[in-house]
């Protein structure tokens, strides 16, 4: 059984390991080592196209992780008073959310937003001053921060319901017992107190967005994003470079999910 | 109306009733939590809701509180309607079961947020000020910067009541404040609440199922059953003029032995008990002749003796308690029942052994006959 649990975890993570160990090949081969050295990452930093696609994901990651944490801190409130067959609809449509493949978001959020840019694109063009250049809706960073944002958002919905189904509901009642009104009690008790669990999310979120190769390449248009970049650039073969970048993105995306898994322990602990 | 007439400091009918409860009913669904509940609390007495958990009492509580809306009937602060008035609009502040402290705020954080809260701002040094000052009340003073975690228990609810009277309610309501608190702070805890309530005269209004607290802290008690008053009056009224046996068995001790009811009379009835043997006693009110009832008798109030008239019972078991000795002494048909003697009798007339003979008695006076429920 022992030896069995080491092969699945060899098998999960040597893959990974060797990426790491050859991101500091000095060779340009990325099946032979040949010495240590640094200077793929040198090389992949100071590649335009990888800052480009870098400061897209960035962007995305930081706009859409903001909007979900945003939005799905709101739905997780408002879902916390409601009782009954809607909350339970609500429930399972978010765990729904979070369970479909990002194929299948990828897919019809393309499908969507085609469809309503069509049918909007006209009616700008109609009501716009004549002699000016009319905005044209297409796909590009907004509609991924759009495609982001929704499937973020359940994933936050669910970390900040549980931390306010944690909460004493007596603290909001001592809240409003002691004059404060719904919006001061929210601001000055369930807001302070969730925060963590907030926190947690938006950096999951940011994770998520960042690493997120699927849904990007369905809505992204003529952007690229990082994930974007090193699946085009592998079809030319993968060079030390990829497997700096690889090594570079896994680290910042393990930092922030320990983070994440830190907050929500430390903030679980401190409001009991 | 049932709370008129009543004797000593619990007196309400010559204060002004600041808090009242009309014909208030609560539904939850099909749940009936509390059914036609009528009572006027008194400016500055300590009343309080006793009975056993779902009896209602927590409900007509938050109703007070604002927390629950009643289904019917009115309830009334300071002779205005508030059924619906939401609770950060109502004059009243609560102190919560575990205290519901905010954990993210210093202990003067906590303290001062009623005060916070209210527009225009009141200045920050005069919050403090207010602060320092209800700190030093509850004995807490020096204790603004720690945070809520580093207090002990007793500590923590010394803040909640800061934090509650701080804001000079009108009333204040305490929903079981002691029940995580061990035995010895309790007994600490109910001394120093009374002695608050005298100092600030603001009307406190306590929920409890611990029948020695209530009757030790109150000026009046509410017994509640099943979401209804059953009786409402001061501690001693409650254990000498009990209603009903559920009364009787819930403040103190009590031997009950069932009977009927034969002749009625303004001075002493007459109950012939299940074993055939006739027994005189005050009756309760609202009995009719002929009807199911049982005789009530406090322990204390029974003597035992070593021969002479009364019921031949054997003394079954003693423990000495100081001050009292109890016995359990069994009758031959009416079973087990309890006698307390005082020290003194004993050191008179010696103690009794188990396995003694003797005889039981009591005035007549001391019977209550009672309805059986």
């Amino acid at each position: 059984m022992r030896l069995y649990a080491i092969c699945v975890y060899l098998f999960l993570y040597i893959p990974i390991g060797v990426i790491a160990l050859f991101s500091f090949n000095a060779g340009r081969h990325a099946s032979q080592l040949q010495g240590f050295s640094t200077k793929w990452y040198g090389k992949a930093l100071s590649n335009p196209f990888v800052m480009d696609a870098l400061e897209t994901s960035l962007i995305v990651a930081f706009c859409s992780a903001l909007c979900a944490s945003v939005f799905g801190t709101m739905a997780a409130v408002a879902l916390q008073g409601i009782r009954g067959p809607v909350r339970a609809a609500f429930d399972m449509l978010i765990y729904v959310a979070v369970m479909i493949p990002g194929i299948v978001i990828g897919i019809a959020t393309l499908i969507g937003l085609v469809t309503v840019f069509d049918q909007l694109n006209p009616l700008i063009a109609a009501i716009w001053p004549n002699g000016f250049e009319p905005p044209k809706l297409r796909m590009g960073i907004g509609s991924l921060i759009a495609a982001h944002t929704m499937f973020l958002m359940a994933l936050v919905v669910i970390i900040v319901r549980a931390r306010l189904a944690g909460m004493d509901r007596a603290l909001t009642e001592a809240s409003s017992d002691l004059y404060a009104t719904p919006m001061g009690t929210f601001r000055q008790v369930t807001l302070p107190m969730i925060f963590p669990a907030i926190l947690a999310g938006f950096l999951l979120s940011f994770t998520f967005s960042f690493d997120d190769f699927i849904i990007a390449f369905f809505v992204a248009g003529s952007e690229t994003t990082l994930p974007i970049y090193v699946f085009s650039s592998i079809r030319r073969g993968v060079t030390p470079e990829i497997n700096a970048i690889g090594t570079m993105v896994m680290g910042v995306s393990l930092f922030l999910l320990i983070s994440a898994q830190l907050l929500l322990q430390r903030g679980g602990k401190k409001s009991r | 109306m049932e709370n008129r007439g009543y004797t000593g400091n619990a007196e309400p009918a010559d204060r002004k009733p600041i808090g009242e409860l009309r014909g208030v009913t609560k539904r939850f669904g099909e749940v009936l939590a509390a059914s036609d509940l009528n009572l006027s609390i008194a400016e500055g007495e300590f009343l309080s809701f006793l009975g056993p958990s779902g009896c209602g009492k927590t409900t007509a509580l938050r109703m007070l509180a604002g927390f629950e809306a009643p289904t019917e009937g009115d309830v009334l602060l300071d002779g205005e309607v508030v059924n619906t008035l939401n609770a950060h609009h109502r004059p009243v502040n609560m102190v919560f079961q575990q205290y519901a402290l905010f954990p993210h705020m210093t202990v003067a954080q906590n303290i001062g947020y009623g005060l916070r809260q209210i527009r225009p701002r009141i200045p920050k040094a005069q919050i403090a000020e207010r602060v320092s000052k209800a700190l030093d009340v509850v004995r807490l003073a020096g204790f603004e910067d720690r945070k809520i975690w580093e207090m002990s228990g007793g500590q923590q609810q010394r803040v909640a009541l800061a934090r509650a009277i701080i804001n000079e309610p009108k009333l204040l309501l305490l929903d079981e404040p002691m029940a995580a608190l061990d035995r010895k702070l309790r007994k600490e805890m109910q001394i120093e609440l009374q002695d608050l309530q005298r100092q600030l005269g603001i009307t406190f209004v306590l929920v409890t199922h611990d029948q020695e607290e209530a009757l030790s802290m109150s000026d009046r008690i509410c017994i509640m059953r099943e979401g209804r008053i059953v009786q409402i009056g001061s501690p001693q009224e409650l254990y000498d003029r009990p209603k009903s046996r559920y009364i009787a068995d819930f403040v103190g001790t009590s031997n009950f032995f069932n009977g009927k009811l034969t002749q009625l009379s303004d001075e002493l009835s007459t109950v012939v008990l299940d074993n055939g043997m006739q027994v005189q006693g005050t009756v309760g009110e609202g009995l009719t002749g002929g009807q199911d009832v049982c005789i009530s008798v406090r322990p204390e109030q029974m003597k035992l003796n070593r021969k002479g008239e009364g019921l031949q019972v054997a003394v079954h078991n003693r423990i000495f308690l100081g001050e009292h000795t109890e016995y359990l002494v069994t009758h031959e048909t009416l079973g087990d029942f309890l006698v307390l003697a005082p020290r003194q009798a004993e050191l008179t007339e010696g103690a009794f052994v188990v396995g003694d003979t003797a005889t039981v008695s009591w005035e007549a006076t001391a019977a209550l006959i009672l309805d059986r429920n």
